[in-house]
């Protein structure tokens, strides 16, 4: 449904009703949802929380709550560009699944259509059927060609924090999950560089606007306070909370231009650390306990140095967050840790725990969260290249024509790690980074990835994910979404197209290689 | 007493605000509420200004007593007199406490004021406690201190009716013939 006023048409609408949000699982909609509770809590709006992983959860959430709820809201920022949410309307005359935006503007279904039998004009009856048909025939094409590419449009965070801003009740705390969900979305790379800036440029006005709310007197405020505040920060993920050398060595970009897994570029990475002056004691240090001297230019001097190096792009806009004395945090930061608790693999933990410990730590008052989420995260970073590493050098990657193809065997260390889906995007998209830098082969550097990694020993499935190809002018639209299902329909192989990112899949693992064959007569 | 009801009724104490929505005269119990106009400032206990500063509907306006200069001489009096000096207000470490934590943004020089609330706090129990040393140790039957807040009496009461009941006890004991029996403690 398109919605063109927000606050009248959405938020008045839902305000004196009793909601049901439900959530889906990614880092953008946890902080769109914590944007709209803030909201209703200022409102005193009763709501109930209902965390969905996919469209089957989605299904048994709506049908248990069907009989009494009327309107139904939930997050997610996939597919299509204009529309940020998802409402379904459970009316009694007609059931519309508004899906999107686009689908429910091309018409009300015929079925609720009453057929009049009039014997005077079966010829016009004729003439509507065959208008029918044509009408039903463009109606597949439109929709072929809108499900065929899958990208990501605007944050849905972000879009609910314009909402705050419209009922002027915004707070810094919604600006900063605002910002979280906007740096989620570069972080896992679902938008083009040029939409993260622009998007970057809208929120700096916001936060300039805050910061010039609360210290324009000469009294300054209290130390407690938060404080956000535009950073041309550098790109190694993690580093304050971590060793300059661990982040280095641990972060995609750096990662890739020096091809750490060679001992070339370990030797690089001396001459590079040699080069900026840094002593080696100094660097493997904790950042926090590093020398002021260091720290002062540290950012200028890196961003020199990885000039001279090819590593053009060695920082970043982003935001930071400065609260109390000790807490100061990057938005990218946040959402490592944030996406770490999500997704964590420690036993006795369901997926509603996990959702409720990761929404619980994005609040200030969570710090000891946020710092387990932090750990947790440079695990899962440390997992990541070491992964990288042994399959670029054991050259588990095999070029199957029109794709890349990579399989994570099951005894491969923190292979429970890569079981969960953003876990797995991100590995394959650093993959595909360190790839594309250790190859010769020119052809293979335009080739789009396809990874697989077992997800549920027991039940014997995979998960499959397919990225697109890297370029410098990507648009970041996914194709595969409907590869996989018509390849899947094609050899009736065992897939489950539950995830709300449709590139993603489950798949029976005895079924692997005749889908993969499906798919390359498919592509190629 | 816990610490926790002396707040509770230091929290019906007024506090002027700034609305930012429109509502009619409001009639409770504890009386009534003037009607809210946006912009207009009023009087309203501490309860209602923290929950309204809460669902963002409000701006808190510090009180007169809490400001840097009149602070800083409050401290210097306190720590230069023998006896307590009147309180800044009969319920200033609560309200310091409250304000602080829920509308700091409101209230300019924060940091400084926590710090000298928490001076001047520290400077009247230590004399409140070398009082009750001296109270005890002499055996005073009856003793009269001014100026003392409810939140600080409370601090004392625990420990000074303790240690009366000991000594007491001590005492009747140290004389065995003349013993009335046991007494019930206070």
């Amino acid at each position: 449904m398109f919605v063109t006023d927000i606050r009248k048409e959405f938020y008045e609408a839902v305000a004196d009703q009793r909601v049901a949000l439900l959530v889906a699982s990614d880092i953008d909609a946890l902080c769109a949802c914590r944007i709209l509770q803030a909201l209703f809590q200022c409102d005193q709006v009763q709501y109930t929380l209902i965390p969905v992983a996919g469209w089957q959860d989605l299904g048994t959430a709506f049908l248990e709550h069907k009989d009494q709820i009327k309107l139904l809201i939930k997050q997610d920022d996939d597919l299509g560009v204009p529309s940020y949410d998802e409402i379904f309307r459970d009316d009694d005359e007609d059931e519309e699944g508004g899906d999107s935006g686009n689908e429910s503007d091309e018409g009300t279904e015929p079925s609720g259509k009453r057929r009049r039998f009039d014997e005077g004009s079966v010829e016009r009856r004729i003439e509507r059927q065959r208008e029918k048909r044509e009408w039903e025939a463009r109606r597949r094409e439109i929709l072929f060609d809108y499900e065929q590419y899958e990208y990501h449009g605007t944050s849905a965070a972000m879009m609910f924090f314009e909402l705050a801003w419209v009922l002027t009740k915004d707070t810094k705390d919604m600006l900063w999950w605002a910002i979280i969900g906007l740096t989620d979305q570069w972080v896992h790379d679902k938008v083009t560089h040029m939409k993260y800036v622009t998007d970057i440029a809208t929120m700096q006005r916001h936060v300039s606007r805050h910061n010039h709310r609360n210290e324009d007197e000469e009294n300054s405020l209290s130390i407690d306070c938060m404080r956000i505040s535009f950073e041309y920060d550098l790109r190694l993920t993690l580093y304050q909370h971590w060793s300059l050398y661990e982040s280095i060595s641990n972060s995609c970009y750096t990662c890739c231009h020096f091809k750490l897994w060679t001992l070339n570029g370990q030797k690089k990475l001396q001459e590079f650390l040699a080069d900026m002056g840094l002593p080696l004691k100094q660097v493997r240090q904790k950042f926090t306990s590093m020398d002021m001297s260091i720290k002062e230019n540290l950012r200028e001097v890196i961003e020199e140095s990885s000039n001279k190096y090819g590593m053009k792009d060695i920082r970043i806009q982003t935001f930071g967050v400065h609260f109390g004395f000790k807490n100061r945090f990057l938005a990218s930061d946040m959402v490592h840790a944030t996406t770490a608790l999500l997704e964590s693999t420690e036993k006795d933990e369901n997926e509603t725990d996990n959702f409720i410990k990761a929404l619980d730590s994005l609040s200030r008052s969570n710090l000891e969260r946020l710092h387990s989420g932090m750990d947790l995260a440079k695990k899962k970073l440390i997992a990541i290249q070491q992964t990288v590493a042994s399959c670029i050098c054991t050259n588990l990657i095999l070029s199957q024509g029109p794709f890349l193809y990579c399989y994570l065997m099951e005894g491969t260390p923190d292979v429970k790690l890569f079981s969960k889906p953003m876990a797995l995007t991100l590995l394959s998209k650093y993959l595909l980074r360190a790839f594309i830098q250790s190859t010769r082969n020119k052809r293979c550097r335009l080739l789009p990835l396809i990874m697989a990694a077992p997800k549920d020993v027991e039940k014997g499935t995979v998960l499959v994910v397919g990225i697109p190809p890297e370029s410098e002018t990507s648009d970041k639209k996914n194709f595969f979404g409907r590869a996989f299902e018509k390849a899947a329909e094609s050899t009736s192989s065992r897939t489950l197209h539950d995830h709300f990112d449709t590139s993603i899949i489950e798949l029976k693992t005895e079924d692997r290689s005749k889908f993969l064959d499906a798919l390359i007569t498919l592509l190629s | 007493m816990d610490p926790s009801e002396v707040e509770f009724l230091a929290e019906k104490e007024l506090v002027k605000i700034i609305p930012n929505f429109n509502l009619d005269k409001l009639y409770l119990i504890g009386g009534d509420l003037g009607p809210f106009n946006p912009g207009l400032p009023l009087y309203v206990p501490v309860w209602l200004a923290l929950n309204l500063k809460q669902r963002q509907k409000c701006r808190v306006v510090p009180p007169d007593w809490m400001d840097v200069e009149k602070l800083e001489e409050m401290r210097e009096l306190e720590r230069n007199a023998a006896t307590f000096t009147p309180a800044p207000c009969p319920y200033y470490m609560e309200l310091t406490k409250l304000l602080l934590n829920h509308a700091s943004d409101n209230i300019p020089k924060a940091d400084e004021i926590r710090t000298l609330v928490k001076d001047i706090w520290d400077t009247r129990i230590a004399k409140l406690r070398l009082s009750a040393d001296s109270f005890i140790t002499q055996q005073e039957a009856h003793a009269k201190l001014d100026n003392l807040t409810l939140m600080e009496i409370n601090t004392i009461r625990g420990f000074l009716l303790e240690s009366l009941n000991c000594m007491y006890k001590l005492r009747s004991n140290l004389q065995p013939g003349s013993s009335k029996g046991p007494l019930a403690d206070y």
